[in-house]
Formats: structure tokens, C-alpha cells, sequence
């Protein structure tokens, strides 16, 4: 990676406005300030535009500037940093190889974070099927749900999530984590919102349910 | 031994294949119902795929410390139910190093969800040494919240064994009070070459 | 249909999960630094998927069936020393045995020696032997990577545990035993 390439930290809280479009955009990227300043010239499309060009640094700001925004939904919906860096930089590569296709690159954010799920989702079903659980007891050993008194409220919430349905868990990531609406959510997902809706309410349910004892404690 | 299970067993070793299958160890090593009766057991693990040699070798253990017929076999039992827990912490692609692992963290009083957080955050890599340190810590006296959160950091942190490793030296020297002596490596034992300092 | 705000979190339990959740995550830089290398390895031999050429489409499947080769070789970079997973009972890992030293200070003693998952609990399989250094002894076995339970029989009739290593979890049978993991 070039040394001369800036280093930009995602603001993680950004939600433009969703505009009056039909379909209103993915609105994930924007350019970030630096200093106080609005650099244009670094903006998502300027760094399409010379990435197509042949401009490889360009493509690594492009990579700097999403990896630890997207990251964090690639590794809570993972369950792990390997993963989500493997699922990360999978995207990456496909994004660039794809790059051509983006036809609206000042949102580039929002078409790479589109691959970066469908990528987790592909790494999510490799990762079921590794692991596949036995539901099995001896009969003398009761089973137990008991955590160590202090847990840390990080791994109670990962434990929690690794329970729920991949999609219920990725609806809620993309709703109440990362902010997206229905309509974004459905552009993403190809699925439709009245689906979506009842997924969120039903990780939200569940997550309830699974951790209700824990936030009491 | 009671008298039922000894009525029990007895009938068992009637049947045709019990007797058949029987480690050779456990006859030449306990009396005849115990044998039976933690073959039983092994044959068990086995039809489960459990791991069956730590059985064997509980059974061994309790032969040669003098341990009664009952308390052999209650042991190999507890055993056989923590290697079945083991199994439903870790899932079906836990290696049976790792269930022998994970049953040892089990009794240690770790709670499976431990492992199984563990086991998330490793993705994939193995998990006999962390499971490892994470248990001989809770050994050395180390609160088991604070023992699990150390091991938890580290495998969140993506880190190698090496540096589980470290930890579990570091405590120890510590509880030692920094008087180790370095010919008796207290730390996991990869050789027996002299240890290098951390 | 009801609108976004209807399914605001209700309840601080979840907007405690979420506020968790939002925390940076952060990955490490070098996921640039391979996804970089990955398309230059492919950028090396053909330009055309930036620009979506169709006669691209045949080289994009091998290029395909390359970045997954680089990026599984990535993922298991990482040279293990743990255990390698075994496919049968501690006693026969797929790893070679190492040489373990075990030791013990008893110098009051006539015959030690060790007993454990190593040798069935043999009493009389593994001698220690008193070294030079009077009142230690020692013996070196060859163990493959696992976990062991051992103790030391002292004069054939007083159990001791190995100081240098933890003790075995629980005391199923009132004698020490302590536990050591070969990597």
C-alpha cells in the first residue's frame, strides 16, 4: 500500500438523508472530513474514477476508508476476526474485480458493503455446516446454562447472536446496528421488507429472551 | 460394589459381544465387575463417538491410587458425562483432543458456554491449548471469570498459542512468587530443550 | 405498512445490545495489504475485469479459482503450535512425540517413579533416576502432543504431585495428580 495514502476513519454515526427517489439510495458513503475540511478530491467517486484509471492506491484508500466500518458487520455477524477479515477481504477483491459495474460510485460504500453481506452470508453457510451440533446428553448430566458471574457483556451478546437464525441476525445487524431502512435493507437482501420487518422482530425477540437474565443480573 | 449392579453387570457379561469387547487392561487391572461395568461405559462413549482412551485411563488411575470398585466407576461415569458435554459445547467437528480438553475445563467447574465462545472466536483453529491454559489457570488458583475473560481477550484478539502460553507462565511465576526454576519449565512442554524467557 | 419508526428499539435491554454492538471493531490493516496483493497477482495477466469486458468472463473464472487458492493459503498462514486435532484417543495424536523431562527433589527417598495416562499407571514402567545433583531425580519420556495426568509414587508407597504443574481439576480418587499438556 502506498505510503502517501491517507488513512480515513469512517464515521460510523453517518446516515445521510434518505432522498424522495422511488428507491431511495444506499446512502453509506460520503466523504469524510479531515481537519475540518471536506477534501472532494478524495471523494468515493473521485477514487473510482482513478482506480479505473489503473490507480491502485486509490483503490487501497478506498479499502482503508471501509475496512473498519464494514468490518464491525462482518465480525459480529461472523462471530470472530478471522472470518470477518477473510469475508472483508474477499469483498475487496470481488469489488475491484466488479468495479466497472458500479454504476453510481459516489456510493461505492453501499454497493461494497451489498457484496461484503452477501459475502458474510456465503462464509456464515460454510461456517454451519463445520459446525454441526450434537443436541445430545448422557442422561445423568442436566444441562446448563450457567454463565461465569461476569461473563463480559461483549461475549454474552456474541453468544446470543451465534443462537440466532443467520438471517434474523443479519436483519438486525443491518437495522439496528449499521441503520439501514426497509427499503435499503430490501435493495441488499432481495428480500421483501414485510420479511425483513418480521425478521428484526423476531432476533430482537429472541435476543430478549436469551439475554433478559444476564441484563437483570 | 452393590450388590445390584454386581447382579446387573453380571447379567450384561451373559450376553453374547459384551464380554468379547472388552479392553484387556481393565481385566488385567480391576476385579471382574468393575471391569464390566466401565467397559460398559466405554463401549457407550464409543457408540457416541466419544473419546474412550481417557476413560480406560481414568479407570487405570483409580486401579493403581487403590480407588473402590464404586468410586472407579462413579469417576469414569462423571467422565464419560463431561466428555458427552464437551461434545455439545464444541459441536461435532471438536477434535477428540479437544473434548478430553474440554471435559478437563468442564470439571475444572468452566461452563461450556465458555468453550463454546471460545471455540467461536477461534474460527476453526484448534483449541486444545487455550482450552489448556484456560483450565490449568482456574487450576493455579485463578478466579474463573478472570481466567475465562484472559483467555477470551486473547482468542478475540485473533492471538497465537504461543501467547497462551505466555500467560499461563506468567501467572505461575507470578504464584510462585518469581522463584521457578527455569530446568523445571512450569509451562506447557513443547521440548526439553531449556525454556526461553518472556 | 407501518412506518421505520415503529420498530425502534422499545427497551433498554436492546439498546444496550445495540450500543454494544455499534463499538469500532477494528481489523487488521494488512486485509488491505492481501486483498491488494491478490488483485495485482490477477492484474498481472489481464485487465479486463475492472472493465467488464465479456471475453473476460473464462479468465475470471481462473482468476476466481486463484484468489480463493491465495485467500485460503492466507487464512492458514499462521503456523499452529498447538495439538495437532487428533483422530483417536490422547495416546495416539498424529504428532510426533517429544521429549518431556520430568523431575522431582526427593531426597529422602529410595525409588521414585511416575505414573500416568502416559504408561496405563504402571507403577513399575517408569523409574526416575537420581542424578548427580543429589536429591533429584529425573527421567525423560517420549510423549505425543495431549494432555496427561501423572503423579509420582515415592518409595513405593506415598503419592506426590508434580509441583511444577497444575493440578489435575477436581480429586476423583484423594491422591494428588497433577496434569501436563504437550504441544
Amino acid at each position: 500500500m502506498s505510503n502517501s495514502v491517507p488513512s480515513h476513519e469512517a464515521d460510523l454515526s453517518t446516515k445521510p438523508a434518505v432522498t424522495g427517489s422511488p428507491h431511495p439510495p444506499l446512502t453509506l458513503s460520503q466523504p469524510e472530513a479531515e481537519g475540518g475540511l471536506l477534501r472532494m478530491s478524495d471523494s468515493d467517486a473521485a477514487l473510482v474514477a482513478r482506480t479505473l484509471g489503473g490507480d491502485l492506491s486509490a483503490f487501497a484508500a478506498l479499502m482503508a476508508r471501509y475496512r473498519d466500518k464494514f468490518g464491525r458487520y462482518a465480525f459480529h455477524m461472523l462471530g470472530n476476526r478471522e472470518d470477518a477479515q477473510e469475508a472483508l477481504q474477499d469483498s475487496f477483491v470481488r469489488a475491484y474485480r466488479a468495479l466497472g459495474a458500479c454504476r453510481q460510485p459516489e456510493r461505492f460504500g453501499a454497493w461494497l458493503f451489498r457484496i461484503l453481506v452477501n459475502r458474510c452470508r456465503t462464509v456464515r453457510r460454510r461456517l454451519q455446516r463445520d459446525r454441526q451440533f450434537d443436541g445430545d446428553l448422557p442422561d445423568d448430566v442436566p444441562s446448563n446454562g450457567a454463565r461465569p458471574d461476569s461473563f463480559e457483556w461483549r461475549d454474552e451478546i456474541g453468544l446470543a447472536l451465534d443462537q440466532l437464525r443467520p438471517h434474523y441476525r443479519e436483519a438486525f445487524l443491518l437495522r439496528y446496528v449499521e441503520g439501514l431502512d426497509y427499503a435499503e435493507m430490501s435493495e441488499m437482501t432481495g428480500a421483501k421488507e414485510p420479511a425483513l420487518r418480521m425478521r428484526v422482530k423476531r432476533a430482537s425477540d429472541q435476543l430478549r429472551e436469551l439475554l433478559r437474565d444476564v441484563h437483570a443480573g | 460394589m452393590s450388590a445390584a449392579r454386581t447382579l446387573l453387570v453380571s447379567l450384561l457379561l451373559t450376553l453374547p459381544g459384551v464380554a468379547a469387547a472388552q479392553d484387556a487392561r481393565l481385566a488385567e487391572r480391576l476385579d471382574g465387575a468393575t471391569a464390566a461395568s466401565v467397559q460398559q461405559t466405554v463401549d457407550s462413549a464409543r457408540s457416541r463417538g466419544l473419546p474412550t482412551e481417557p476413560l480406560v485411563q481414568k479407570a487405570l488411575e483409580g486401579g493403581t491410587l487403590g480407588a473402590s470398585g464404586d468410586k472407579i466407576v462413579a469417576a469414569v461415569s462423571a467422565l464419560h458425562g463431561q466428555l458427552g458435554r464437551a461434545r455439545s459445547a464444541l459441536g461435532r467437528s471438536a477434535s477428540e483432543s479437544e473434548l478430553t480438553a474440554a471435559a478437563g475445563a468442564l470439571r475444572a467447574g468452566l461452563p461450556p458456554s465458555a468453550l463454546s465462545r471460545l471455540q467461536s472466536l477461534r474460527s476453526g483453529k484448534p483449541l486444545v491449548v487455550p482450552i489448556a491454559v484456560l483450565t490449568d489457570l482456574v487450576a493455579e488458583g485463578v478466579p474463573p471469570e478472570q481466567a475465562t475473560r484472559s483467555v477470551l481477550d486473547l482468542a478475540r484478539e485473533g492471538r497465537p498459542d504461543d501467547e497462551f502460553v505466555a500467560l499461563r507462565r506468567q501467572i505461575q511465576i507470578r504464584r510462585q512468587g518469581g522463584t521457578a526454576d527455569p530446568m523445571n519449565r512450569p509451562a506447557l512442554r513443547p521440548a526439553a530443550d531449556p525454556p526461553v524467557d518472556r | 405498512m407501518p412506518a421505520d419508526h415503529d420498530d425502534r428499539l422499545p427497551d433498554a435491554l436492546l439498546q444496550r445490545v445495540v450500543a454494544e454492538l455499534k463499538q469500532p471493531v477494528r481489523l487488521d490493516p494488512a486485509v488491505d495489504h492481501r486483498a491488494l496483493e491478490e488483485i495485482r497477482a490477477e492484474s498481472s495477466g489481464w485487465h479486463a475485469s475492472a472493465n467488464g469486458h465479456r471475453w473476460g468472463v473464462w479468465i475470471a473464472s481462473a482468476a476466481v479459482a486463484a484468489g480463493l487458492l491465495v485467500a485460503v493459503v492466507f487464512r492458514i498462514d499462521q503456523p499452529s503450535t498447538a495439538a495437532a486435532p487428533a483422530v483417536a484417543e490422547v495416546r495416539l495424536e498424529d504428532g510426533a512425540a517429544k521429549p518431556v523431562h520430568l523431575r522431582l527433589e526427593a531426597p529422602a527417598s529410595s525409588k521414585v517413579a511416575v505414573v500416568g495416562d502416559f504408561n496405563d499407571w504402571d507403577p513399575v514402567a517408569t523409574p526416575l533416576h537420581l542424578t548427580e545433583k543429589g536429591g533429584v531425580w529425573t527421567v525423560e519420556l517420549q510423549l505425543k502432543p495431549g494432555r496427561y495426568h501423572y503423579t509420582f509414587l515415592i518409595d513405593g508407597r506415598r503419592w506426590e504431585r508434580d509441583p511444577s504443574e497444575p493440578p489435575a481439576p477436581g480429586s476423583d480418587f484423594g491422591a494428588p495428580v497433577s496434569v501436563l499438556t504437550v504441544i
